[in-house]
């Protein structure tokens, strides 16, 4: 899934494609996924589809003076629901991307971009730390190459460098982003990258190596 | 484009079927919210015919109320003729009764020689005001309803809107 091209230039894409790998990776480093949230915005939504089809249908079948009643009830009850949606999309969801226990700690993790701005912004809350949310922030070309593939191992040396929760779940990436940001990123490291994705995508490894010295300078 | 479709999680499948459903639902549902607010069956028509010009062209988009029962003479009303199912726009010329006894109008259009009883079903010479009238004119927009004209005429139009729209709601997340 990750693996597919997208266009470098949809801010659509880049975020939709960084959300499903960052639920990809915290699965797979055995964090329990909570999917009470969406399941909830499911059950909402589908019960205000459900009650504008049987409206649809009473209507076809017994005609407006028949139904108008009913009818009525059916549109107050749908414009309630969908504010419940609307509130529970923008009030409780908030670009929540995943919700997840391990070990007892619990993370949640909520994704927002800015209008013509590739910059990928998570606020993640952690039950582990000082239960505050914290804002972390990073380019998108520090995981994707310039024609527009998703690279994993960048984008989980960020999470795990800058979230304590997913750096102590995955040690292994978490110390390796410290030690590439003690020493300037060497040539041994591009070239160890460029060999596990293939030659083909060697020019897109370049530019990430690049993004991520331009964002240490910025830093 | 729609291997990206398969790949999804069946929870983000279910999220972008509700996203396509609630556009079509909420667009039925505001006309059903519409038709409460008017207590009419249609609360929104395009004119049809050139029978009411000067007032009404081809293609105008027309308002409707039916609250308040008590139509007057110069009104002009929305009627279906029993057993067609084909709204028609005339003014009211002549009204009968009215109050407690049952309403009773003719009408006929601007540009019509005659008067509406050729309109009217076999053995109807008078409409009567709660059952067949859909509603009187409140407002109108010229010529907008001309899509709706195209989209009747050109059958294969409305198929390619409506696909058109299914596959961008579904292809794109937000």
């Amino acid at each position: 899934m990750a693996e597919a091209k997208i266009s470098p230039h949809s801010l659509n894409d880049l975020k939709n494609t960084t959300d499903d790998a960052l639920a990809n990776y915290l699965r797979g480093l055995q964090f329990r996924q909570d999917n009470t949230k969406l399941d909830v915005r499911l059950a909402i939504g589908y019960a205000s589809v459900v009650i504008a089809a049987v409206t649809f249908t009473a209507d076809y079948k017994l005609g407006w003076e028949a139904t108008k009643g009913w009818t009525a009830v059916a549109v107050v009850a749908y414009a309630l629901l969908n504010g419940a949606f609307t509130y529970w999309t923008w009030g409780v969801e908030k670009g929540c991307v995943f919700d997840g226990v391990k070990e007892g700690r619990k993370i949640s993790v909520a994704s927002k971009t800015n209008k013509h701005e590739p910059t990928y912004y998570l606020t993640v809350t952690d039950s582990g730390s000082a239960a505050s949310a914290r804002q972390i922030q990073a380019p998108f070309t520090t995981w994707f190459t310039a024609d527009g593939y998703f690279v994993a191992k960048p984008f989980q040396q960020w999470l795990a460098s800058s979230v304590e929760a997913i750096g102590a779940a995955d040690v292994k990436n978490a110390s390796r982003a410290e030690t590439e940001e003690a020493t300037a990123p060497g040539p041994e490291e591009i070239e160890t990258v460029a060999q596990s994705t293939g030659s083909a995508q060697a020019s897109g490894t370049e530019s990430k190596s690049k993004s991520s010295k331009r964002s240490k300078r910025k830093g | 484009m729609f291997g990206s479709l398969a790949t999804l999680q069946p929870r983000q499948l279910a999220a972008q079927v509700l996203n396509f459903a609630l556009v079509l639902s909420t667009a039925f549902m505001l006309w059903k919210g519409l038709s409460v607010f008017t207590d009419s069956s249609s609360p929104i028509v395009v004119v049809l015919s050139g029978s009411m010009e000067p007032a009404f062209q081809r293609g105008d988009l027309l308002f409707l109320w039916n609250r308040g029962q008590e139509t007057q003479v110069g009104e002009v009303v929305v009627y279906n003729v029993r057993g067609k199912d084909i709204p028609i726009v005339h003014r009211v010329i002549r009204r009968f009764g009215g109050g407690s006894a049952p309403l009773q109008l003719l009408t006929k259009g601007d540009n019509n020689a005659a008067d509406d009883t050729e309109l009217y079903a076999r053995g109807q010479s008078y409409l009567d005001r709660s059952q067949d009238v859909i509603g009187s004119v409140v407002g109108y927009v010229p010529f907008v309803g001309y899509v709706t004209i195209l989209l009747s005429e050109y059958p294969w139009l409305k198929t390619a809107m409506l696909v058109f729209m299914a596959l961008t709601v579904v292809l794109q997340r937000e």
